[in-house]
């Protein structure tokens, strides 16, 4: 039994301190393995045949002529798999109309990339040749692409059963915003647009399914940010015991939401492995990406906003349409519902009313995309604050301080039922007026109008709803889980529900894990993506990694950190030991043991405190009991060329505040990147359907995605302003900088123009838009 | 997508009618054009290969005439499907008479194309058209010459 | 992204290149920039593919009393980095750098790149201004062709079925010529939404200007540089879509392309002005 005396080594602290990512040398060495690496004994492929239509009656599908070619093994249509359950959409709203979504469709195609039939090859080339061998002959329909002209009387209905083409109405209200109108000097209105994003994550996705004949047991290997609740939907879809159903996550190539989401094809390479007693591959090409993963946005937005002459904002109205697409895919219905919770923003008003429809398309489904639904709420509250600046002749600043919930009023009740959990919504935007040199960038705007340029400042201040969250308000529970195994070494290893993919919670948690225990933060791993291996989890998504797998790390360790203790004061013969620093030491003699020797004597198990088990492993599930609601501002300048249109960003100031930080580099990368994809929907991308429901941006030569070239330099800065909701007092950061990125841009480039007249410009600024708007004034 | 244009042919407007309907003499001036096959009144079944740079397709399909109202006018439908996608066109076909013998022949019509090449080829449909077009009427026209 | 089985062949000579290539039906392979991505969309599938990187006396960029003779197969990085290029012909060098990315940089061609006469490709804008010749060889023997006359329309070339770009002829300037190449890049592709070339001299003896993306090919735009020579850029600018049915497509219409060609025409023009003697 140890008795030396040691002196605890560490005293720094890990929280707040800029590691850098563990993840990052074996991405960037090529060591990593994402599920086009898995190599299985016997692999064969899948390639799978997709409608070029995107609305007709299949009369017919020939499979003879793909089924004979040599080295092809099965080839299943829609009849073959129209037993298996549809692909789940787990959110619900009173009335919504849920369309039955076959793996394979069966009958009839809905959108351009619709799955018809899958081949299955020994050889991936031959599997491609087949798929181009099965003969589909097709009815074209009339399609309709456009949610506001589905809505249209006599327009194609995307169900034939539903020739109104409305999946939902939902209404919200909060207040009396009739009243609130009825009080107000000003209202200002107007329809705003959130185009069709495509999710491009680096790594498409991709499936490997196993079927293990003799357990009658099946693996799947999916790209996917849900490991368990995709074993669990998967398993229900093909009638296997969950318990015989096993996900694996490799490494995922990015996810930004696409990857929450249960797809046919995990479902449908299922089953042809089960079918063919093969583990079977498909990977996703880039075309499939963007016609089949789930787009993100898609709203059209009617808003209107109330206020005194003095700039107070008494109430806001919107008439939100959200493009669906064809189907409901996991979410889809759910994401606009958080824009209307979000609506309110970081002002103090109370009165609200809002409707949502959502609305078919002969399009992909629309789903989560970084910064889902708040985003687009954001976009809309920021651009209405502008607008009414604008019009009450008032500084864009001037009127968001005037209307910010105060300090000292939270925790804060919204209109739309939410509870703010604490926040000082000034801070970050005096911060960012102060590091922007507010007063001196507006004095050279006059300068540069004097000059005959074209300059801009905007602003946003955000706020956002993050860390899903509480169960109830969850379709599949909001909780998260963590098991800490101390190693009979004193080595340590994190086993998280919350399966990051990206997000560098590997060193997030294990800064977290190394300060609760006070070892070496490389004494620690942080395991995850395996159902067979980790205990349940719900998954990362909306910001709610940390903030929420973070808490059930850290009281997982509390447990832990406990029964340290009560080894300690066994091994040291006292009742008065403290943990400190990897080390028990007792207060009366000094006399210590470190982590590993009491971590050897409980695997060893000589002896054993009363009523405690041998071993040193805990887990928690950790239940949130609110959300958390980051906020931060973000200052953009730029600058518009006259003749061209085209846009600089001259200068971008994001000051972010998500609670406290637990590595300011790997939150700093997250704002970089959110800001990345801000501006790609602010600037450059958009999914374009043409009335026919063809996706004309269907590769990335047409879709365009900013590269490193087309970034500013991003001069990122936080306050910390820590969250009372969970112990870590953390926020999320995630979806930040999406989420403050694009209406500070449109604010700055409309502040640009104001002076030809123009009061609203819809994204993406494209240059000939621009040039547009500058010609015609007024826009 | 809209198409839009005219080209001049040298011939008088009743005999560029016909020989815009002339089943025999669409075969060589259509680009591409390996078969067409009468199947009904005014109504075509066409095989071709379309080639342009690397990018080559077989694509079947139909031709139909409708509408056609003699000297002046008659609309064109053209349906054709391959691997690599499908296009549609529908237009009308308008003869003035320009000269003696020189007509000047306007369509104007939609153009729907779907599949490979509106997803990954939108930048090129517009051109591609117009060439496809153009290189239709210059054959017309010097196959109009050979026959003088 | 799979694309259809073909049969591959490395000739080790030029004449065993262009027998293979004879028929019409095989496609030559430099540096794939083009024709990979259109066989792995399976938009082109070519029985055969004739890859020409075994060829020699295709690459390499050389001074003959005829001018300058870049070898087919030489790289847009080698063009771009030819000390000979950057101080003989540094519009061709600065056009070669304004192309796609630094990987396609690396690897495409400027033979590929002509012969696939993509209407938005930047070289052609500065062969126009240039009024290179380019080099073609087929089995019936080596030809010259000028730009003016390569270029016939959208993907169209004067090559005939079988034949190849063998290399390109340009200029050596004249000492104080001034040259710009200024494009408006589609953010998604780098292609050139337009792209202008322009070699002026200030006394009015030179005036060229070479246009892509606007319209079905690249061209001079002649009337504008009757404009340009006589110092009048506003007027030259003003003529350079003059007469062409501009490209639409989901990134800019044929109205503004046109009005950019024109804005782009202008700052081209200055660009090059600025740095003629």
């Amino acid at each position: 039994m140890a008795t030396t005396t040691t002196t605890p080594t560490k005293t720094e602290s890990l929280i707040g301190k800029r590691l850098r990512r563990r993840e990052d040398p074996r991405l960037i060495t090529g060591n990593a393995t994402y599920v086009d690496d898995i190599q299985l004994p016997g692999m064969h492929y899948a390639c799978i045949v997709r409608s070029p239509h995107a609305a007709a009656n299949v009369k017919k599908v020939d499979i003879q002529a793909a089924a004979a070619m040599p080295g092809v093994v099965a080839v299943f249509t829609g009849e073959d798999t129209k037993d298996v359950g549809p692909v789940p959409c787990g959110a619900s709203l009173p009335g919504l109309r849920v369309p039955y979504h076959h793996i394979l469709a069966v009958g009839r195609v809905y959108f351009v990339g619709h799955p018809v039939a899958v081949v299955v090859a020994a050889d991936k080339y031959v599997a491609r040749d087949a798929a181009e061998a099965v003969e589909v002959e097709y009815e074209e329909l009339p399609a309709v692409a456009d949610p506001e002209k589905a809505l249209a009387e006599g327009a194609p209905a995307v169900h034939p059963e539903w020739p109104d083409n409305v999946s939902f109405n939902f209404h919200q209200e909060g207040g009396d915003c009739a009243a609130a109108f009825a009080e107000a000097d000003v209202v200002v209105k107007q329809r705003i647009t959130s185009q069709r994003l495509i999710p491009t994550p680096m790594e498409t996705r991709g499936v490997v399914a196993d079927w293990k004949t003799g357990d009658r047991s099946l693996i799947v290997y999916s790209s996917t940010q849900i490991p368990h609740l995709l074993r669990t939907l998967v398993a229900g879809m093909l009638a296997l015991p969950e318990h015989k159903t096993r996900v694996i996550t490799p490494e995922v190539g990015g996810g930004f939401g696409c990857k929450l989401n249960v797809y046919a094809e995990e479902a449908l390479m299922g089953f042809v492995s089960m079918k063919t007693g093969k583990p079977v591959k498909w990977i996703e090409s880039r075309r499939e990406n963007y016609l089949c993963t789930i787009h993100g946005r898609g709203h059209v937005d009617y808003f209107e906003i109330a206020a005194k002459n003095d700039g107070t904002i008494l109430g806001m109205k919107l008439k939100l349409i959200q493009d669906l697409g064809a189907y409901h895919q996991l979410l889809t219905p759910a994401i606009p519902t958080l824009s209307v919770l979000m609506m309110p923003g970081l002002y103090r008003f109370r009165n609200i009313t809002a409707d949502i429809v959502g609305v078919f398309t002969n399009c992909v489904p629309t789903d989560a995309y970084r910064g889902a639904g708040r985003r687009e709420a954001t976009h809309g509250i920021e651009r209405m604050v502008d607008l009414l600046a604008a019009e009450l002749k008032m500084d864009p600043a001037e009127i968001r301080l005037k209307n910010f919930i105060q300090p000292e009023e939270f925790p804060f009740a919204t209109a739309t039922g939410l509870t703010y959990d604490s926040g000082d919504y000034a801070l970050p935007l005096r911060k960012a007026l102060e590091i922007s040199d507010y007063t001196g960038l507006r004095a050279k705007q006059v300068e540069a109008r004097a000059a005959g340029r074209l300059m801009g400042v905007g602003m946003s201040t955000y706020g956002e709803i993050c860390a899903f969250g509480p169960s109830p308000a969850t379709p599949a529970g909001g909780w998260e889980s963590a098991t800490v195994k101390i190693e009979p070494s004193g080595k340590v290893t994190v086993l998280t529900g919350a399966s990051p993919h990206g997000q560098g919670e590997e060193t997030t948690f294990a800064q977290i894990a190394a300060e609760e225990l006070g070892i070496d933060v490389d004494d620690v791993v942080v395991l995850h993506g395996d159902t067979a291996i980790v205990q349940y989890g719900i998954g990362t998504f909306g910001s709610r990694g940390t903030a929420v797998g973070g808490p059930a790390l850290y009281y997982a360790l509390q447990e832990l950190k406990a029964k340290i203790k009560r080894f300690g004061e066994m091994m040291l013969d006292s009742s008065d030991v403290s943990f400190a620093g990897g080390v028990c030491v007792c207060n009366q003699t000094g006399r210590s043991c470190t982590l590993a020797e009491v971590a050897g004597a409980a695997h060893r198990a000589m002896k054993l405190p009363p009523k405690t088990e041998p071993g040193m492993q805990a887990t928690y599930f950790w239940e949130p009991p609110n959300f958390t609601f980051p906020f931060g501002a973000h200052i953009v300048v730029t600058e518009v060329d006259r003749d061209t249109g085209q846009i600089e960003v001259t200068r971008y100031v994001a000051v972010d505040d998500c609670g406290r930080i637990i590595n300011p580099l790997i939150v700093d990368g997250q704002v970089h990147g959110g800001v990345a994809q801000g501006l790609g929907q602010a600037l450059y991308e958009q999914a374009v359907y043409d009335d026919n429901g063809q996706l004309l941006s269907g590769e990335l030569t047409d879709y365009a995605v900013p590269k490193a070239t087309m970034m500013p330099w991003v001069e990122s800065h936080h306050t910390e302003t820590p969250s009372p909701v969970n112990p870590l007092g953390v926020k999320g950061v995630g979806e930040a900088g999406t989420i403050g990125c694009s209406p500070a841009v449109v604010n700055s480039v409309v502040d640009a123009l104001s002076q030809l007249g123009v009061r609203h410009l819809d994204m993406p600024l494209t240059p000939e838009k621009i040039w547009n708007a500058i010609q015609g004034g007024r826009a | 997508m809209k198409i839009s244009g005219a080209h001049k042919l040298p011939l008088g407007r009743d005999r560029a009618f016909r020989a815009m309907q002339d089943p025999a003499v669409l075969a060589q001036c259509m680009p591409g054009c390996e078969s067409l096959d009468r199947t009904g009144e005014d109504e075509y079944a066409m095989r071709m290969k379309m080639a342009l740079a690397a990018v080559t397709g077989q694509f079947q399909g139909k031709v139909r005439i409708a509408d056609s109202a003699f000297p002046e006018s008659f609309r064109l439908i053209v349906e054709g499907s391959g691997k690599v996608g499908f296009m549609k066109g529908d237009g009308l076909v308008r003869l003035t008479e320009a000269a003696p013998d020189s007509t000047e022949v306007a369509f104007d019509g939609d153009v729907h194309v779907g599949g490979t090449i509106a997803s990954v080829g939108q930048r090129l449909i517009d051109g591609t058209a117009k060439l496809m077009i153009k290189r239709f009427f210059d054959k017309l026209a010097a196959k109009a010459a050979e026959v003088e | 992204m799979i694309a259809r089985n073909f049969e591959y062949s490395t000739p080790s000579t030029l004449a065993e290149a262009l027998a293979l290539l004879a028929d019409g039906e095989a496609k030559a392979l430099s540096g794939g920039m083009s024709l990979i991505p259109l066989m792995k969309l399976r938009l082109a599938s070519p029985d055969l593919v004739v890859d020409l990187s075994g060829v020699p006396g295709l690459n390499g960029i050389v001074e003959t009393a005829d001018g300058i003779e870049i070898g087919a197969m030489t790289t847009h990085h080698d063009v771009e980095s030819s000390a000979l290029l950057r101080s003989k012909c540094p519009l061709l060098a600065e056009t070669a750098a304004a192309i796609g990315d630094v990987q396609i940089r690396n690897r495409g061609t400027i033979g590929g790149a002509v012969a696939h006469a993509d209407p938005s490709a930047d070289y052609p804008a500065a062969l126009q201004a240039l009024e290179a010749r380019v080099k073609i060889a087929g089995v019936a023997g080596e030809r010259v062709v000028s730009a003016a006359d390569f270029f016939v329309d959208t993907f169209t070339t004067a090559l005939e079925p079988g034949e190849l770009v063998t290399g390109v002829i340009v200029p050596a300037e004249a000492e104080g010529t001034g040259v710009n190449y200024t494009k408006m890049l589609q953010p998604a592709s780098g292609f050139a939404i337009v792209g202008i070339a322009v070699r002026v001299r200030k006394d009015g003896s030179l005036a060229r200007i070479g246009v892509t993306g606007l319209g079905a090919k690249s061209y001079r735009a002649e009337a504008a540089e009757a404009k340009l020579a006589a110092g009048d850029v506003d007027g030259a600018a003003a003529l350079v879509a003059d007469g062409v049915e501009a490209n639409a497509d989901i990134h800019a219409s044929a109205a503004y392309r046109s009005q950019m060609a024109r804005v782009y025409g202008a700052r081209a023009m200055r660009a090059a002005l600025n740095r003629a003697a």
